[in-house]
This record gives structure tokens, C-alpha cells and sequence, in this order.
């Protein structure tokens, strides 16, 4: 036995409920009301409660900019913190090398002094030393 | 005349949305009205494919119970037929997977709801829905979609979460399988005759 498409679309044509069949759902619907198993339909509460999800993109793109905001700002945070340390190094190392150095400048001017005091030292003992010769010569003149 | 064809579509479809709109602020009456407007496709769906007219009412109710409920997400009238088609089709499925039914049975204590025309051939038409309903659960569905609705694949794939691919391929093995379900028949016939 054969069909055709036709044959097919008879087989499956749309029945009617029969009477009083939306009575029947609006019945129902009352009833789940009244026993508390369905809310009262309310349009707007049931949009707002989705509206979030119509707006899935422009949420998508808010997060992902705040997250963006959110790394950028966090990057500079932790640049500027790194000048800092860099800085406040470089600031301690400036320091120490300006202590060092005047150390050494007092270091220099000590030793400084400490060869003044002997050679000064030592002028004395030579014309000490070279006096008895004078002496001598005063003596062998006059014997003469 | 096709101009006074496309303004009563538009009238048709103008009045629908009105209705959807005054339904989602909690007017019953207008609730009503969509209900009458769809029931003969949900029951249909629902009758088709579970092959019992009280188990398809009950259906039918439950789907526009759920549509109740979810007013506030239907944006349009043609959103409302695809809505209504996609859960109609979604809870046949489950319905028939959670019972196990005597289609056959049922079948013959149903009462034939009353159609506008008399079938051509009341024996094949007659044989044809017994053979629907023993494809398996998607085949029927997608079959049902396309000749009862007049859906194409793209459509059915959409409404049943399916590729199109799929569904054309399901339709072109449901077609074989009806026809060589109709022959079975047709030879059981011969047997119980001679």
C-alpha cells in the first residue's frame, strides 16, 4: 500500500479539543491560582526578573570592561609601586656613598694633619742636629 | 483579493499580539483567547503523537498552565507558536518515555474527534497514525512537525534542538519505515482475510 505526502498530511490534520476545552484550561488555571501551585501572571516582574538575560550582551561587554579597568589600574598601581622602590633604593645607595665618601675626606684630612705634625717634627730634630756642626766652625775661627 | 488576504493576516496577527499583551498584565479574558486560538495545534501535537485523546487534553492543559506562567517571556505572536510547538513537542517526549501505553488500545477507544472534511481513504488514513505511532519517540515528533505543522527542517531542528541534518535524515528513515509499516499491515489484513 502507498502514500503519498497528501495522504500523510490528512492523517495528521489538526483536531479540534472539542467543547469547552479553554474553559476547561481557564479552570485549571484558576485552580492552580487559588491553590497557591501558579503566581498571578505579572508581566513586568516576570520581565524584569529576565531582562538580564535579553541584555546578556551589554552585560558580557560591562564585565569585561570593568575587568579590563580593573587590570589596567591594578597594572599602574603596581608600577608606581615599583618606581617607588626602585627610587627609595637608589635614594639609601645615594646615602651610604655620600657617608663614605665624607668618611673618607675626614680619613684624608687626618692623615693629612698626622704628616704636617711629623715633618714639622722632623725640621726641628734636623736643625737640632745641625747646630753642634756650627758650633764647630764658630770654635775653629776664633782659635784662629 | 491577495490584498484583502494580507490585511486579514495582519488584523489576525494585530489582534494576537494585543491579546499576548493585555494576557501578560493578567487580563483572563484575553488569555482565553490565545488559548483558543493554539488549542487545535497543541492538542493535535499532544493527540498525534500519544494516540489518546484524554492523555492529549491533559497535556494540552499543562502546556498552556506552563504558557501561564511564562507570559512575561513571550515577546510576540510568532514567538507564542514556537514557544507553544517547542514545550508541546519537548513534553510528548518525556510523556511518552515515562509511560508505557497501548497505542493500538488506545487508538480504538478514542473517539475520532470530529473533522471538517471526511478523509479520502479512512482505512489507509487509519493506518497510517497506527503506523506513526510505533516509530520511535523523535522520528514521530519530527514527522508530526512536518505534516501536521508544515514545518520545515530548519524550523524542526530549531523547535526539537536538533542539527538539520539530523532531522532530515530522521524524516527520510520515517518515511521508509511508514511505508514499510503499511505494508506489514496491509499483509496482516491479507492473513486475516483468506
Amino acid at each position: 500500500m502507498h502514500f503519498s505526502e497528501d495522504d500523510l498530511r490528512a492523517a495528521l490534520k489538526r483536531k479540534d479539543p472539542g467543547e469547552g476545552f479553554t474553559q476547561r484550561v481557564m479552570a485549571r488555571v484558576e485552580q492552580a491560582k487559588a491553590e497557591g501551585k501558579i503566581k498571578p501572571v505579572n508581566g513586568k516582574a516576570n520581565r524584569s526578573l529576565f531582562a538580564w538575560w535579553k541584555l546578556r550582551p551589554a552585560w558580557t561587554f560591562a564585565v569585561v570592561a570593568l575587568l579590563l579597568l580593573g587590570f589596567a589600574w591594578g597594572g599602574y598601581q603596581y608600577s608606581e609601586y615599583r618606581h617607588q622602590q626602585i627610587a627609595k633604593r637608589e635614594r639609601q645607595q645615594l646615602e651610604e656613598l655620600k657617608k663614605q665618601q665624607e668618611e673618607a675626606e675626614r680619613a684624608r684630612d687626618q692623615a693629612i694633619l698626622a704628616l704636617q705634625i711629623a715633618r714639622s717634627k722632623l725640621n726641628h730634630v734636623l736643625e737640632q742636629a745641625q747646630m753642634p756642626a756650627d758650633l764647630d766652625k764658630i770654635i775653629r775661627r776664633q782659635r784662629l | 483579493m491577495e490584498q484583502e488576504v494580507g490585511r486579514d493576516v495582519k488584523h489576525e496577527g494585530d489582534r494576537l499580539e494585543a491579546a499576548l499583551s493585555r494576557s501578560a498584565q493578567g487580563d483572563s479574558t484575553a488569555f482565553a483567547e490565545l488559548v483558543r486560538e493554539h488549542q487545535g495545534m497543541v492538542f493535535s501535537i499532544a493527540y498525534h503523537y500519544l494516540q489518546d485523546r484524554s492523555l492529549a487534553e491533559d497535556l494540552a492543559q499543562e502546556v498552556f498552565l506552563e504558557l501561564y506562567q511564562s507570559l512575561g517571556r513571550i515577546q510576540s505572536a510568532a514567538h507564542l507558536t514556537y514557544w507553544l510547538r517547542r514545550v508541546t513537542a519537548n513534553r510528548c517526549i518525556d510523556q511518552g518515555r515515562k509511560k508505557l501505553r497501548r497505542r493500538e488500545q488506545a487508538l480504538e477507544e478514542a473517539p475520532e474527534p470530529a473533522a471538517s472534511d471526511p478523509p479520502a481513504d479512512p482505512l489507509l488514513l487509519e493506518r497510517l497514525q497506527q503506523s506513526l505511532a510505533v516509530l520511535p519517540e523523535r522520528q514521530r515528533m519530527v514527522v508530526i512537525l512536518r505534516f501536521q505543522e508544515g514545518l520545515g527542517p530548519a524550523e524542526i531542528a530549531e523547535a526539537l534542538d536538533m542539527p538539520v541534518n539530523t532531522v532530515k535524515s530522521t524524516l527520510h528513515r520515517s518515511l521508509e519505515e511508514l511505508r514499510r509499516g503499511l505494508t506489514r499491515k496491509l499483509r496482516e489484513v491479507r492473513y486475516a482475510f483468506f
